[in-house]
């Protein structure tokens, strides 16, 4: 580093270029924090003091968004009259389920498919990637019709079968990307050894739990903020939380406060969930293809 | 189990090379391709069964043959073809922001004091669930309480317009509500490609007498294009993926100004129930997205992609 010190610019436009930077940065916190910040704020609003607003221009007057008294009444209201229990237990259900059927039978696929190699393997991949890529709607179409014969409409199975339609073929294809970075050498050893195939995957397995954990939470999370399926295929009997949260939007009697309150009991598990795997996000969230 | 201070992995010496045996793999991939294929190929022969036929709901209704007639008949569709221009030109519109503001934010986010902190705040929006993002955003945009509304009005640019009632408005409302949530992704792409980019050729062209203006345009942005053309093949996916956010924001509406393609998918298919022209118009969806896939795996296996990954 010392090289980079002697040739550095020092241009009359550094602190100026610093300034700017902070400034950006400053706004940039601002706004993506904002709206998650007023959906807190006004979960524990009462239904009148949540409507308030300064006159237009009255700049002065922003305080008032502060000038409420905390109740806690929303989040009752959710459990004790919306149900919500009922739909959080739905939402928890269909995505440990999905993720678990998904990273169990995705790791074991994606282990064989980094050892082995055959004619046609490209092809696989591009079906598997394919499969994950596609949208939502689109898969939803002949879903539906399928499931609507199979009597799978409203059921959690059903749900937790259409989240595996996109968990199952991300599991594969990231697991297979984590597993080519775990060296055959290692079970190569263990096999001369005298190990047979299944002991010598055991020898790899501490190696790749925390991948295949962080995976497993991202598969949780992908399923747990899904809108379409939920809404189309859970609807009835395995109604999860963001369907129902939207259908607190009624076109007469919005009920802001209980939306807001919703937002918070969907969101607050899930901002835990990415922290906790912050290390693996972006590698789960651009498919592997960049990783930190 | 350990045995004089080693582990032991098997009782007895190999007895024979179980090298050669394939079959091993191929039985422990073979439940998850069964199902994959369960759930994913069955469905895609369905689809193609679909749009075909003019498929009925009601029990023991036959469904009837009538050829390509669901795509002949999206010819005509004004909406279908409307839904494409818009869905482009929404993607556009969210690519161009994101991309443009996500750089920037790389940029200056890059060895800043405060890199890992921020980095986490902005994780935040990314983790929550479209359609939670397209409420709160729905309630900040409202014309008699939201907050964003009345900023806006104070500051004198929306005059008495509603954001999402005004079809000239309501396309940008949605693109605000995408470039809000995903940004902080493609600057967290940018990022990783900045961490990458080769100090050393960074440093000789500062010893020739480069400032950082141009050690940006020569250096950076040739390391960082691989990394940038994933994030936008993902992102231009993604808007194919997800109408969570639109669907509760606009609708689709105001007339039909942000009906992007798989929003009218829905709709017919979910709220008209014409699941055999749905059928056809998830066909030339899903044509797409795999032409798209195609681009994105071709990046994947791209070698100069591959130099950039660090040595795991």
């Amino acid at each position: 580093m010392a090289s980079l010190d002697i040739v550095e610019n020092r241009s009359p436009l550094r602190p100026l270029g610093r300034a700017l930077s902070i400034l950006f940065l400053a706004v940039f916190t601002l706004w993506t924090v904002l709206p998650i910040f007023v959906m807190f704020v006004s979960s524990f609003k009462d239904l009148l003091q949540a409507f308030q607003l300064p006159a237009v221009g009255d700049w002065g007057a922003i305080g008032i968004f502060f000038d409420f008294d905390p109740t806690l009444a929303h989040y009752y209201n959710l459990f004790a009259n919306l149900n919500f229990g009922t739909y959080l237990f739905n939402s928890l259900a269909a995505a440990l389920g999905s993720a678990a059927i998904s990273v169990v039978l995705g790791s074991m696929a994606a282990y064989s498919l980094s050892r082995v190699e055959f004619r046609g393997k490209k092809d696989l991949f591009f079906w598997i990637i394919s499969t994950r890529m596609a949208p939502v709607v689109a898969v939803l179409v002949p879903l539906y019709a399928i499931f609507r014969s199979a009597g799978l409409i409203g059921t959690l199975p059903g749900l937790i079968l259409a989240y595996t339609t996109f968990n199952l073929p991300f599991a594969i294809w990231i697991l297979k990307g984590f597993f080519d970075n775990v060296p055959y050498a290692i079970e190569e050893a263990a096999m001369v050894d005298g190990a047979s195939r299944v002991q010598a995957l055991r020898e790899i397995m501490p190696l790749v739990a925390p991948g295949v954990g962080a995976f497993l939470i991202l598969c949780v999370l992908f399923a747990w903020n899904d809108y379409l399926f939920a809404s189309i295929i859970g609807s009835g009997g395995a109604k999860t939380l963001p369907p129902a949260t939207r259908e607190l939007v009624q076109p007469q009697n919005i009920q802001w406060g209980s939306i807001m309150a919703a937002g918070v009991v969907t969101t607050v598990p899930m901002l835990f969930l990415g922290l906790l795997i912050r290390r693996y996000l972006v590698t789960g969230l651009t498919m592997g293809a960049v990783r930190e | 189990m350990m045995r004089d201070g080693f582990r032991v992995i098997a009782d007895e010496p190999a007895k024979r090379n179980p090298l050669p045996s394939r079959r091993f793999y191929f039985w422990l991939m073979a439940p998850a391709l069964i199902l994959l294929a369960a759930i994913s190929l069955y469905p895609f022969f369905w689809l193609i069964y679909m749009m075909l036929h003019e498929v009925q709901l009601a029990p023991n209704a036959p469904d009837t043959w009538v050829g390509l007639k669901n795509f002949t008949q999206l010819l005509n569709d004004k909406k279908f073809l409307n839904g494409w221009l818009i869905l482009f030109k929404y993607s556009a519109f969210c690519m161009v922001l994101e991309v443009g503001i996500g750089l920037i934010l790389a940029l200056v986010l890059n060895n800043s004091r405060w890199e890992t902190v921020l980095v986490t705040i902005f994780l935040m929006p990314m983790m929550m669930a479209p359609v939670i993002a397209g409420l709160v955003w729905y309630y900040l945009y409202n014309g008699t309480f939201g907050w964003y509304h009345w900023l806006l009005q104070s500051v004198g640019i929306l005059g008495n317009r509603s954001i999402l009632g005004s079809p000239d408005t309501a396309m940008l409302a949605v693109v605000i509500v995408d470039v809000w949530q995903w940004t902080p992704l493609i600057a967290l792409i940018v990022l990783a490609g900045l961490k990458r980019v080769p100090q050393d050729q960074l440093e000789a062209n500062m010893v020739d007498g480069a400032g950082p203006v141009r050690n940006f345009f020569s250096i950076m942005l040739p390391n960082l294009y691989p990394f940038l053309l994933i994030a936008i093949l993902l992102r231009f996916m993604d808007n194919f993926r997800f109408i969570d956010a639109i669907l509760v924001l606009t609708g689709g509406g105001p007339a039909d100004s942000t009906k992007i393609l798989p929003t009218y998918l829905f709709d017919v298919s979910f709220k008209y129930f014409e699941l055999g022209r749905g059928g056809a118009i998830a066909f030339t969806l899903l044509l797409v997205t795999i032409v798209l896939g195609m681009v994105l795996v071709r990046m994947f296996e791209d070698p100069a992609q591959k130099m950039n990954r660090p040595e795991d």
